[in-house]
């Protein structure tokens, strides 16, 4: 019963989070400087100006601009209960479809940077820290370097190296698993670098304690060691951090889109809130918020993986 | 980035002359280069992805040219010529068109492409907001489209207007398909707008490519063309790739066969390995629309004074790389015909002429910081510009230089990056709320002065007027020069129109709007359409 509940409370919690969302950006589009058909009418001639009332009525009737704020809510509202997103106003079809066809390259794209990161942290960690001053230094300056670099000049250099130069990877590759090897990198090196930061000070706290001694004392390798005993505790900080890191590579994936020419919703995120297509911001916004509550039970649940004490707990 | 691009046209012979269009020739030139061969797929690099395929955008209408045709195109001498249209007549005092349609053309949803069918787009575009910037080019003079038969229709005009046949070559007067257009859905529309051009939209993934294929009945290009009969090309894969350094990097791997918007930085490059295209857009050129109503720059003195104060053409062959030529002529750029180089000359960087004119305007005393003042109040400057679609890094660039040299001379300039859904959805609309801002609006003909100059009246508010510029004398000037019959006297006006708006200091110039191109050697015949500067592939063919 006490599980059913908690189970319902999460859920409940859930859906709040989702609908928080959802009314904030509603809010928030709402907020930005101008009018909505003004928009969309410098956006279908490309130019920026305002325009007359006549001019802008059909628009205003079409998509109920000139309801009241209150009622455009509601009817928002409504049609999210009824599991419809609206309509674009910029691309005339069902925000449902937009995002459905952007939203697995970008899934893959970030969720692939995700993993490859952690591959790439651990990595290193376990290759480097406490391996003498040299190793360890190299693979310190490593972390801090490639942690501060943005996604832009990642791109820029992985692409002229490997794509221009030796032509291993296609510049425009699309949603191919081969043109998205640079894509991935590009994200996931700099993330690589903040994971290992805070992986590698974990590491060096708890090899320092009294039963990785006790450990070794018994006669276990170094190796054993580090990846049975060690690393259970030292990953628990970057499995927190990896919550947050799905957002921000979400905003990576913007730039990476766009050097490489992949398709993805955050592109479609940055067109849709420079044309104010309310629909579609709003879509795209719940969907992710979406994708972080599941994120953040995701890792409730490899914490108590990880730590079975943090299990018991509950 | 961006463009805006509204109308240019009749490239005149001078633009010609400028090296408006300077296919640059590669020794491979026309023929000698290779075997020609048929079939193959094009990928073309663009840069930005317009929310729908037709519309009165210049990004749909780069896209809509390859599907739709239009009843005329622009020579490259500016001549108007036969596309849909055989032949036209223009009655005695100019008010009404006839035009003939080509026999037994057809949509590529089967239907013809007749009379009633042209006569509907034109109801469309302008009564039914089909196309804004269709409407706003012919609008103050656009009457009414009808069928006489099924091969003739007459489109019927309040006053003469001889921009008339320049402006209907734009991309946005592109035929489409009623038919089609009335039994499906705004999507389908939208996504696949049904015309009788040489390729049809086969599909659109969204935030990557659009897929053309050829139209195997094509029977209606422009005399323009350069062959006759359906594409060469199965295919083209219209390719949004936004970053320029994976845009052209992708030219070198054979990713792409022809890249749009060569970053200036590569464009020495690209001469020297590929065929190198590059386009003075007529129209309005980039320049600054000056706040004559609110602010420092509602006197003259200091507007023009502002003008004198800053080197900008040597900012702009900075900035740009020399690729893209400096344009002192506010109102119109130098492929535009009509375009007065005089007018261009005036204000050359003269700062001791700019610091009379400010001590003249009583700008005379100065701050701590340097910065002129008159009763207390500094000489500061709101400079809003679209940052990211309108101005580019390099585009900023320019701008910073000139801030700097503005600061010698006592301006304060605040530049203000202004972003898309900021200046789209108004906020930088109100006079109060910036002096200076620059854009621009391509068109093939001088009568984009109307559309920008009109003054803005209470009944007929002009908002593209974004000098907040009444000029009466202006006004009379152009509208004249719109319905003036003799191509030598109508310059003559537009000239002094240009004159006016110069030495008003109205709008200050910058530079010319450009379409650049890189083309794969073993690619032919790829060619630019005049009005706006979009590329033409259904001529093109490979060689091996």
């Amino acid at each position: 019963m006490n599980q059913v509940w908690r189970i319902a409370v999460k859920v409940a919690a859930s859906v709040a989070v989702i609908l928080a969302a959802a009314s904030v950006t509603f809010f928030a589009q709402l907020a930005v400087p101008g009018d909505r058909a003004t928009a969309l009418m410098n956006l279908q001639t490309g130019q920026e100006k305002l325009w007359t009332a006549e001019e802008l009525a059909p628009l205003n009737e079409r998509f109920g601009f000139d309801d009241p704020i209150l009622v455009q809510y509601l009817h928002y509202l409504t049609g999210l209960f009824q599991g419809d997103l609206g309509t674009s106003y910029t691309q005339k079809r069902p925000v449902a479809d937009v995002i459905g066809g952007q939203l697995p390259p970008s899934l893959i794209l970030t969720v692939a940077a995700l993993a490859v990161a952690w591959l790439l942290a651990l990595g290193m960690t376990l290759l480097t820290v406490k391996r003498g001053r040299f190793l360890s230094g190299l693979g310190s300056a490593w972390e801090a370097l490639t942690a501060s670099l943005p996604h832009y000049w990642v791109g820029v250099v992985l692409l002229v190296v490997f794509a221009v130069q030796l032509r291993m990877f296609p510049i425009i590759g699309g949603t191919s698993a081969w043109g998205s090897v640079l894509p991935v990198l590009t994200l996931a090196i700099p993330l690589a670098g903040f994971l290992g930061q805070v992986t590698r000070d974990e590491f060096v706290q708890v090899l320092r304690q009294p039963f990785v001694t006790t450990a070794r004392s018994r006669g276990m390798s170094d190796l054993g060691v580090r990846l049975r005993h060690v690393l259970r505790h030292a990953v628990l900080p970057a499995i927190t951090l990896s919550g947050w890191a799905l957002g921000a590579l979400v905003s990576g994936a913007v730039i990476t889109e766009n050097i490489f020419g992949r398709p993805g919703i955050g592109q479609v995120l940055v067109t849709a809130v420079n044309t104010r297509d309310l629909p579609t911001v709003s879509g795209i916004v719940l969907v992710v918020a979406a994708i972080y509550v599941v994120a953040n039970l995701l890792v409730d649940l490899a914490y108590a993986v990880v730590d079975p004490r943090l299990a018991g707990a509950r | 980035m961006t463009r805006l691009r509204r109308r240019a046209a009749l490239a005149g012979a001078a633009l010609l002359a400028g090296g408006a269009l300077a296919a640059c020739g590669d020794n491979a030139g026309t023929a000698g280069g290779g075997t020609p061969t048929t079939g193959g797929t094009i990928i073309y690099g663009h840069v930005q992805e317009p929310p729908c395929i037709f519309g009165g955008w210049i990004q749909q209408a780069y896209i809509s040219r390859q599907v739709l045709d239009g009843l005329v195109a622009m020579a490259d001498d500016g001549g108007i010529k036969p596309w849909l249209a055989t032949e036209w007549k223009a009655s005695p005092d100019g008010t009404k068109y006839t035009f003939t349609l080509k026999d037994g053309v057809k949509f590529t949803d089967g239907t013809p492409v007749d009379a009633a069918a042209v006569a509907w787009n034109f109801d469309y575009w302008e009564n039914h907001g089909g196309n804004s910037t269709a409407k706003v080019s012919i609008d103050p003079y656009y009457k009414a489209a009808k069928a006489l038969d099924a091969t003739h229709v007459e489109i019927s005009l309040n006053k003469p207007y001889p921009p008339f046949l320049p402006l209907i070559t734009q991309g946005y007067f592109g035929i489409q398909s009623p038919t089609a257009f009335k039994s499906r859905t705004e999507k389908e529309n939208c996504e696949k707008p049904i015309g009788s051009g040489g390729f049809v939209v086969k599909e659109w993934k969204h935030g990557e490519e659009v897929v053309l294929t050829k139209n195997p009945a094509y029977a209606s290009w422009p005399a323009t063309a350069k062959h006759e009969g359906p594409a060469i090309v199965d295919e083209v894969r219209w390719k949004f790739v936004a970053d320029g350094v994976s845009r052209y990097a992708s030219l070198s791997t054979g990713e792409s066969h022809v890249v749009y918007e060569v970053p200036t930085v590569n464009w020495k490059d690209a001469e020297s390995k590929y065929q190198t295209i590059r386009y003075i857009t007529p129209g309005k050129p980039v320049s600054f629309y000056i706040n004559t109503k609110v602010g420092p720059f509602s006197d003259k003195l200091v507007r023009q004074a502002f003008a004198y104060g800053a080197d900008r053409k040597s900012a702009v062959e900075a900035g740009f790389h020399g690729v893209i030529p400096y344009e002192g002529n506010p109102a119109v750029s130098q492929a535009t015909p009509g375009y007065d180089a005089e007018v261009a000359k005036a204000y050359a960087y003269d700062p001791a002429k700019a610091g009379q004119l400010l001590d003249q305007a009583g700008w005379t005393a100065r701050n701590a910081a340097g910065v002129r003042t008159k009763n207390g109040a500094p000489l500061t400057i709101k400079l809003v510009y679209g940052a990211g679609f309108i101005f580019t890094q390099e585009g900023s660039t320019v701008l910073q230089v000139l801030q700097e040299q503005w600061k010698q001379i006592g301006f304060e300039v605040k530049l203000i990056p202004a972003t898309q859904a900021e200046l789209w959805g108004g906020k930088y609309s109100d006079p109060s709320t910036f002096d200076a801002t620059p854009s621009y609006w391509t068109s093939p003909s001088s009568a984009i002065l109307w559309i920008v100059w009109r003054p803005s009246t209470p009944d007929n508010p002009n908002f593209s007027n974004r000098s907040f510029f009444n000029n009466e004398t202006l006004s009379q000037t152009i509208q004249q020069a719109n319905t003036e019959a003799e191509a030598a006297k109508a310059n003559a006006l537009y000239g002094q129109a240009q004159k006016i708006i110069q030495d008003d200091a109205a709008g200050i110039g910058l530079y010319t709007q450009n379409s650049t191109y890189a083309v794969a050697r073993n690619l032919k015949d790829v060619w630019l359409e005049k009005s706006q500067g979009e590329p033409v592939f259904s001529d093109a063919y490979f060689t091996k």
